[in-house]
């Protein structure tokens, strides 16, 4: 589970708030989907989340740990995928997955096992071998994917993880997401695409101004307003305020 | 034109960092403010060496002036500057030209390509300034200052200045430019920058033999009397490459002519060469430039077995971040020829020097020193360790291990590693580059100079206890400051701050070594005493230096923002 309490993080002295008073909680089992127009603090939440950033006030727990007092202890349930693919180019796919596999110390035969079936639903087999910096921008993005998906953690915190994936890629994506969370481990993520967030989604945040502006169950948003609207009529209607 | 003048007005603050540099955001980000009496540092630590250039010049000055042959030095001064434009400008144009990251950006935008390429030439051209600076306007200023120059003299010293680096630059920038689109190069541009470079520093290695197998003219004062008059050395040169000559002309015309003939012609064949790099840029530029991004890459699925074979079966931690830290820097060319080719390549540069000239069998002044040495074991130990060390650590790996993961840092931050651990590997890393080069340096001594096996093999500890404390200290400085955000990797390593505090900090650390060594011998300590204090010394710097290390990178990594 994710729980931030009253989180805040500011930019140049205090004088921008990306993340105001934050709090919000995802259970276990749960795909929590972030939303919020740009620059509304998605990914300052996500970076505070898993570390990259460290919150003026609030603490974040991750799977019941205190991601600042304990960090090596959070990372270790937690993986990350962020918005834009940025991985060690010189290295090759494979040397990569083993380079994760070795710092979060997945065994060898769960290894093997995970990344042929991984790198088969992603249609990676035959670029494994070759260098990060020969892959298209959609590839680099499933080979962080299958990065985070390696060692199996209980919290995955995905930045607009749809970016970049082709069709098919996406709904192994979203399936992949489903069967996490099916298994009781808890997913993060945002996104801008409604539709996924609609369908996709246990529950939804939706964050402007570095604010919390509504969350819950996609009923529980509507039921804020009248209940046949659409999510994208509900988050234009909360994000233009 | 505007469009011109916007993209190399960008290009600046994007080399320099100028939009950070504001004084505004200095006293805003307080943690920088300890870059300032770095800095200050830094250059107290060269007016020794500036003090003894202009003393020289001096010198010289004195020597050649009674003779006429004074303006020569000012040919030396400006030969020396575009030699050094020359050399580096190579790395510069390439990189700056072919390979920085916002090409795919400038590329997109409409602007004509060669606006795109004069906008890096430009940038370029501002780096070379810097570059050829610390040799040339020295030699301009003594020499104004020591003939009390009018303002002719002055003012067209500056002109000289500024078309100085046009004509090296515009050479290597054409030939650059005709390569990459007339080779085909595009796809081996890691093989092209690393053959490239060692061809240059090859070239640059030939001349300085080629300069030392010269004839000598005697002794002292008349063999520099020599080297700088008429049919000396220095003017041979310089009719190869005339551009020196004529600035020279221009700025101390010869009796009865005007200067500005040898100016018009300076600065024309700089005009005119830039023109060509012009119509050079139009015609070629891109055609050299699309399709440089595409990376070839063999693909081919692995079958079961095979995947299993190279599926690694759990390293540690420390392995697996030594394993990253040792491809990534064999793979990147600017890191790999700064890194473990130059730790290879200075020992025996270094070795080379002190032989050259000699016909093979160690020069005078090597085998001055040997005798010299045969009768003080102690000085052989420690001028050995001493040796090693500078070549084991005068490259910037250590104090550009973080810098150099740039916008990969992140992976770093979020692995659940302790920082420690990660430090430790990095630690380890660049000690094994530094190791491989007190390796070479070792045995370049015993086998080259034909110093005694047994002295080189006492001093090998003291040089491997010093390089271990360097090597923290290198780190630490990075670690303070790590330069993370860069488009061209050049900047990491090459460009860094951090690898030029880190050097001034070594040289400082060697040279108090050097003097509180001779102070302890001269007050009569036995040498082995000295030697093993000296010993216990570094150990004891290291052990801390690396304790401190793992303490910083605890509190580092969870304070660095990326």
């Amino acid at each position: 589970m994710i729980e931030l309490n009253h989180v805040s993080k500011s930019y140049n002295k205090g004088r921008v708030k990306a993340v105001d008073d934050l709090t919000l909680s995802v259970r276990p089992g749960e795909i929590f989907g972030f939303l919020g127009p740009n620059g509304a603090g998605k990914t300052t939440t996500i970076k505070l989340i898993v570390g990259l950033l460290r919150p003026d006030s609030g603490t974040i727990l991750v799977d019941g740990i205190d991601n600042r007092k304990n960090p090596v202890a959070a990372k270790t349930v937690t993986t990350y995928v962020p918005d834009t693919p940025a991985v060690y180019e010189r290295l090759t796919g494979l040397e990569y997955l083993n380079f994760i596999g070795d710092v979060y110390g997945v065994p060898k035969a769960d290894r093997l096992r995970r990344i042929e079936r991984w790198l088969e639903i992603f249609e990676l087999s035959e670029a494994v071998s070759a260098p990060i910096q020969s892959y298209s921008h959609g590839m680099r993005q499933k080979i962080v994917l299958i990065a985070a998906l390696l060692p199996a953690p209980r919290v995955m915190v995905l930045d607009e993880p749809m970016v970049g994936l082709d069709a098919r890629s996406a709904h192994h994506m979203k399936e992949m997401m489903r069967t996490h969370c099916d298994r009781g481990g808890t997913l993060f993520f945002s996104t801008h695409i409604m539709e996924v967030a609609e369908k996709l989604c246990d529950r939804i945040g939706i964050i402007h101004k570095g604010r919390l502006i509504a969350h819950g169950t996609l009923e529980e948003l509507r039921a804020r307003d009248r209940e046949d609207q659409s999510l994208e009529k509900i988050f234009l209607e909360l994000t233009e305020r | 034109m505007k469009k011109l003048f916007r993209l190399i007005r960008v290009g600046l603050r994007v080399n320099f960092g100028l939009s950070l540099l504001r004084p505004k955001h200095l006293l805003e980000n307080k943690r920088d403010l300890w870059l300032i009496p770095m800095i200050g540092l830094g250059i107290a630590g060269l007016a020794p060496v500036l003090f003894f250039y202009l003393k020289g010049i001096r010198f010289m000055y004195g020597l050649l002036a009674p003779l006429g042959q004074q303006g020569a030095l000012l040919t030396f001064g400006l030969l020396a500057g575009q030699f050094l434009i020359l050399v580096f400008g190579f790395y510069y144009v390439l990189s700056a030209f072919y390979f920085s990251r916002d090409l795919d950006l400038l590329v997109s935008l409409p602007v004509a390509p060669a606006q795109v390429l004069l906008s890096k030439f430009a940038v370029v051209v501002v780096n070379e300034y810097l570059t050829a600076s610390p040799i040339v306007i020295p030699m301009l200023v003594a020499y104004g200052v020591q003939a009390k120059a009018g303002s002719t003299y002055w003012i067209t010293a500056v002109l000289v200045y500024l078309f100085l680096p046009i004509i090296p630059l515009a050479l290597v920038s054409l030939l650059v430019v005709g390569m990459m689109r007339f080779v085909n190069v595009s796809r081996k541009k890691d093989a092209l920058m690393i053959i490239g470079s060692l061809v240059l520093m090859a070239g640059a290695l030939s001349l300085q033999f080629w300069l030392r197998k010269m004839p000598d003219s005697g002794p002292g004062h008349q063999a520099l009397i020599q080297f700088f008059s008429e049919g000396g050395l220095v003017r041979k040169i310089g009719a190869m490459f005339p551009p020196s000559i004529w600035a020279t002309r221009a700025l101390v015309p010869e009796a009865g002519a005007s200067g500005l003939g040898p100016f018009l012609l300076y600065a024309g064949v700089s005009l005119a060469l830039f023109a060509a790099l012009f119509f050079a840029a139009r015609a070629f530029f891109y055609r050299g430039l699309l399709g440089l991004g595409e990376v070839s890459a063999r693909r081919r699925r692995l079958s079961h077995d095979v995947l299993s074979a190279r599926i690694s079966s759990g390293q540690k931690p420390v392995r697996a971040i030594f394993l990253r830290e040792l491809r990534i820097m064999n793979r990147t060319p600017i890191f790999l020829l700064n890194g473990v080719l130059s730790v290879v390549l200075i020992p025996v540069i270094f070795i080379l020097f002190a032989k050259a000239g000699s016909g093979g069998g160690g020069s005078d002044t090597t085998q001055i020193i040997l005798l010299l040495a045969s009768a003080n074991p102690a000085a052989v130990i420690l001028g050995s360790a001493m040796f090693m060390t500078i070549c084991g650590c005068l490259n910037g790996t250590a104090s550009s291990t973080f810098s150099r993961e740039g916008s990969h840092f992140w992976m770093s931050q979020i692995i659940p590693t302790p920082p420690a651990i990660q430090a430790k590997a990095k630690f380890l890393h660049s000690y094994a580059v530094s190791g491989l080069g007190i390796l070479v340096a070792t045995i370049a001594a015993i086998v080259v100079i034909k110093a005694k096996a047994v002295h080189v093999l006492l001093a090998l500890p003291i040089a491997l206890t010093a390089a271990a404390a360097l090597t923290a200290l290198g780190m630490i400085i990075d670690l303070l400051r790590p330069l993370l955000k860069w488009t061209n990797p050049q900047k990491a390593i090459k460009q860094n701050l951090n690898v030029l505090i880190a050097f001034f900090a070594d040289a400082g650390i060697l040279v108090a070594l050097t003097v509180g060594v001779s102070v302890l011998l001269r007050r009569g300590f036995s040498k082995a005493g000295v030697i093993v204090g000296l010993a216990i010394f570094l150990a004891v710097l290291a052990g801390s230096g690396y304790a401190l290390l793992l303490k910083l990178a605890a509190r580092r990594y969870g304070e660095i923002e990326t």
